[in-house]
């Protein structure tokens, strides 16, 4: 559906447009005549620019809302459950920070980090690997 | 790969960590030495981020383990041209260099020593107390580690990765009871934490198979309850779903042997029937992910390697039971 967005969105402006432009002229065409100063009619809109107007804005809105991606998770779980299953690989582009659950700093514990032992633990994992 | 190298880096496996410091005189190139704070200067250069310096701290975690101090040190002097010398996590990086490049326990002595100045003339600098609490550990002063760690929680209580520490201090001394205050704790700071749920959730599995004090059957109680909390937390939280089987399983075994649970008891176990679902369940979701992932689905693969075949083989022996 997300081809139809920018079309949409482009034609509700043309009309939008168009409704706008038909306001205008109309206002100065009734302000000009002098036949019916005081008639109701030259003073309200015809009622064909309102639902124009109106179906326009309809009509933008629809494309916008069409045009924007899948929403993010909002429901703690729905979104703690998609970082367990995708991982870092889940998001596609490079800028988006997903660092996988950030509750992992606490079991991780950098700031009581075992230096040497870890060294110690690399040196065997390469040895292992020759 | 930037993620790798703003995940924190005790959290990295072995081979992770080599990737990262391969990549270090790469990014060490690429980066200026300083970053000016010129307007002209810093329309050529690229620009200066909060993760430029998260990335050089991780780096410089894993050239220490990897070994490779030169490049270490590089990045620890493009860290000190930047914050100084005596800010205090500066100071913490540079006594974890010091302690890598010790060769024996004579200087390990002396670095303790430098951290017991600095903490003499201020003690609470958090950063510098955590690496003596962590030196104490690496050189096997449990005990005095431990006392440490509570002076520390005297003034700085909202601290979860310090109560974690803690947990996994009296952890590692069979101290179940206390073991478990000490995550319950991490967890009021942290009470949305779904690994954290789990991990207690273990914790008291381990503490109810240990069987040395209170009643094992308590511990079940509590251990099911926090692996179901964690799994409503997370979707698809293989870790909660792996506990939450092995706990109904051993609830369900000590049903069918007939032992009924004392009348005194703190927590009320749910009914029999309430534990078959929640081990069918469980059981069906982790058949399911183990399923998916074998299968590559592309949006499940972020499960760890290790626990899918831990699942894999924990379910195919319970099915073997079950068949006989």
């Amino acid at each position: 559906m997300a081809w139809l967005s920018r079309p949409l969105t482009l034609v509700g402006l043309v009309i939008l447009a168009h409704g706008c432009y038909s306001a205008h002229e109309h206002t100065v065409l009734s302000s000009t005549s002098v036949q019916h100063p005081t008639s109701p009619s030259a003073t309200s809109l015809p009622l064909d620019i309102y639902i124009e107007t109106i179906a326009a804005t309809v009509l933008i809105c629809l494309g916008l809302v069409l045009g924007s991606g899948a929403p993010q998770p909002i429901q703690w779980h729905t979104w703690a459950g998609k970082i367990e299953r995708e991982g870092d690989a889940g998001s596609g582009d490079a800028d988006k920070e997903t660092l996988g659950n950030p509750f992992n700093a606490l079991e991780a514990r950098s700031g009581f980090i075992n230096i040497n032992k870890l060294h110690k633990d690399f040196v065997k994992y390469q040895q292992l690997g020759k | 790969m930037p993620s790798l190298l703003l995940r924190p880096h005790a959290s990295l496996s072995h081979a992770e960590a080599l990737q990262v410091a391969q990549q270090a005189p790469e990014i060490l190139r690429k980066n200026p030495a300083s970053y000016s704070a010129s307007p002209l200067f810093s329309l050529f250069s690229p620009p200066e981020s909060s993760n430029t310096w998260t990335i050089y701290e991780n780096l410089l975690l894993a050239c220490l383990r990897t070994g490779d101090n030169t490049t270490a040190r590089q990045c620890l002097e493009r860290l000190v041209v930047r914050f100084g010398g005596s800010d205090e996590r500066i100071e913490a990086l540079k006594g974890l260099v010091k302690e890598a490049e010790a060769t024996n326990d004579g200087e390990l002595e002396k670095v303790l020593k430098e951290y017991e100045e600095i903490l003499a003339k201020d003690n609470t600098n958090v950063p510098i107390a955590k690496r003596r609490i962590a030196l104490l550990r690496a050189m096997g002063k449990t005990a005095e580690s431990i006392e440490a760690l509570v002076q520390f929680l005297d003034f700085s209580s909202t601290d979860a990765e310090a109560w974690m520490e803690l947990a996994d201090l009296y952890l590692s001394q069979g101290l179940y009871a206390q073991a478990i205050y000490a995550q319950e704790e991490a967890l009021t700071i942290a009470p949305n934490a779904w690994n954290l749920h789990a991990r207690l959730g273990e914790v008291l599995l381990m503490a109810a198979e240990s069987g040395s004090e209170g009643n094992p059957q308590n511990y079940l109680a509590e251990s099911l309850k926090r692996f179901c909390r964690s799994i409503e937390l997370s979707d698809d939280y293989l870790r909660g779903y792996y506990g939450l089987k092995r706990v109904t399983d051993k609830l369900l075994a000590a049903n069918s042997k007939g032992k009924k649970p004392s009348e005194s008891d703190e927590f009320t176990l749910p009914e029999t029937s309430t534990i078959e679902k929640l081990n069918q369940a469980a059981t069906k979701k982790l058949g399911d992910i183990v399923r998916k992932y074998d299968a590559k689905d592309p949006l499940w693969q972020g499960y760890d390697a290790g626990e899918v075949a831990a699942a894999r083989t924990y379910l195919s022996e319970s099915s073997q039971k079950v068949l006989r």
